[in-house]
């Protein structure tokens, strides 16, 4: 029986580790085909990766793909360093303090809906189409979620914990700080995931409308030439960074809760 | 055990009422318990049990009547009282070492003296080897050994504790009772164990107090005189046993 089990265990390892290959296998095989026989619709994959190879040699508006790459990251970057900074402050305060709550809690329902994308033609009306406007926008589509997630986590603290706080004599700044934060800290950080997620496809749509660097204005100045080789250099770019951004997060997120399998 | 008991009083309740709108459910309670003693309190299902503790440790304010530890009334921030609840209440994100010790940080006590008491509680609670787990790695009887743990780390004045067995097995719950009784002994707390099981009333008082159905009066406080370890098949234990079971079967 030990031997059937050995077995079947080298047999899963082996499909739960083919399997993600396969699918992969299966997207390339997919996008050969299809660029073989629409070329006018789809580069191939080697047209891709000569057209990546040029973006080194020959600078899109004097920079190189990681250029670009690097102006989209910081724009995000800086709008994530005060939307952590404001988000949380704000989420814990209305999660807390019931006072907040009814003062802020209706102006933020009316607000949170609206999606980042609608706010871009007033901030480009109020502010241009320099790099502020950007950073703001991202910093709008990173902070609701923020907000969000940090006071729901904040409010559904368990009641138990808190009154552990109560008996032993805690203070309420003190239960505040050592009870109610830490076990908000794994909601918490679900809302920094996100934040970085959506502030990563909103700079990309903010890019889109103007800019001279980062890989928005890439896309849309290879749709624009009908360059979808490039289109298809900067789609990839941007996916492989957001991927990255993410298990950057989850390993992080491992260290800042550990116990939080 | 002399029949007459001379230890200090510790803790007294004076008068206790407590009504919620119209609802009276704590009926003019008095008692004391003296220091270092281990009493049992047992009532109906409803009777206000809850309630009682909950005025004890300062969560609710009592109507009228009130508590006192050592003569002054009971301030959980004067005053060292501690808690088991019913449900587990270990803090998830501390490892079992940081949850024993968490009450004494912030009681602001000496970095050696908490290592000190932890280290002891580790080991009558046979923790060691867990003592950097995190309470979500840990069975839910090891997790109530942690917050027991946690409570008589704080060497309280007052040691309340809410039914802290009633989710377990009969087994472990025999297991976790010697180690009560251990660790009362050992450290001497003043204890006020609230259960609707007759026979761990028994097996664990000194003095059972038994209330009333709502609202909760002392119907009577009985004296357990039996040797330890008890023998629950002790022809005396079933004695005071079915008293007891008389005792709040009959009104």
């Amino acid at each position: 029986m030990d031997q059937k089990t050995t077995k079947q265990k080298a047999v899963h390892s082996i499909l739960y580790w083919g399997l993600p290959v396969l699918a992969v296998v299966l997207i390339a095989v997919g996008w050969i085909s299809f660029s073989a026989f629409n070329p006018e619709l789809m580069p191939s994959p080697a047209q891709v990766w000569e057209r990546l190879v040029k973006t080194f040699t020959k600078p899109i508006a004097k920079t190189t793909l990681f250029g670009h790459a690097w102006a989209s990251l910081r724009r995000v970057l800086l709008a994530l360093l005060v939307s952590w900074v404001f988000g949380i402050a704000f989420g814990i305060l209305i999660g807390w303090n019931k006072k907040a709550r009814a003062f802020f809690g209706s102006i933020f329902e009316v607000i949170r809906p609206i999606p980042p994308i609608a706010w871009i033609p007033i901030v480009i009306m109020w502010f241009g189409i320099g790099e502020f406007p950007k950073i703001l926008l991202v910093f709008i589509g990173t902070f609701v979620p923020l907000v969000i997630n940090t006071s729901t986590g904040i409010e559904m603290v368990d009641r138990i914990n808190i009154q552990v706080g109560q008996i032993f004599g805690g203070k309420n700044r003190q239960i505040l700080k050592e009870i109610v934060i830490p076990t908000a800290l794994p909601s918490i950080f679900a809302g920094i995931r996100t934040s970085v997620s959506s502030g990563w496809t909103t700079v990309l749509a903010a890019e889109m409308l103007g800019a001279n660097a980062g890989l928005g204005s890439l896309v849309t100045r290879g749709w624009q030439g009908s360059d979808l080789s490039l289109v298809m250099v900067s789609v990839i770019t941007i996916a492989i960074i957001g991927a990255l951004l993410s298990t950057i997060l989850q390993k992080l997120e491992k260290v800042v809760c550990p116990w939080n399998n | 055990m002399p029949n007459e008991d001379t230890r200090p009083i510790k803790v007294e309740v004076k008068n206790l009422t407590k009504k919620f709108g119209d609802l009276l459910v704590l009926d003019d309670m008095s008692f004391h318990i003296r220091k270092g003693e281990f009493v049992c309190v047992v009532g109906p299902t409803g009777c206000g049990k809850s309630t009682f503790l909950n005025c004890l440790t300062r969560i609710h304010m009592p109507t009228s009547g009130d508590l006192y530890i050592d003569g002054v009334p009971a301030d959980p921030k004067k005053h060292n009282i501690s808690f088991v609840f019913q449900e587990p209440s270990a803090l998830p994100w501390l490892t079992v070492e940081d949850n024993i010790a968490y009450g004494l940080k912030i009681k602001k006590l000496p970095k050696e003296e908490i290592k000190k008491r932890v280290d002891q509680i580790l080991d009558l609670m046979g923790l060691q080897e867990f003592r950097k787990s995190y309470p979500g790695e840990l069975s839910v009887s090891a997790e109530q050994r942690i917050i027991i743990g946690r409570s008589f780390a704080m060497q309280p004045d007052l040691l309340l504790m809410d039914e802290p067995y009633g989710q377990m097995d009969v087994k472990m719950r025999f297991y976790l009772e010697d180690e009560v009784i251990r660790l009362w002994k050992e450290l001497g707390s003043t204890v006020i164990f609230i259960t609707h099981n007759i026979e761990e009333a028994v097996y664990l008082a000194e003095k059972v107090m038994i209330l009333t159905n709502k609202p909760a009066k002392i119907k009577e406080e009985v004296k357990i005189e039996l040797p330890r370890p008890r023998d629950i098949t002790d022809p005396k234990f079933i004695e005071y046993r079915n008293y007891i079971t008389d005792k709040i079967k009959w009104w």
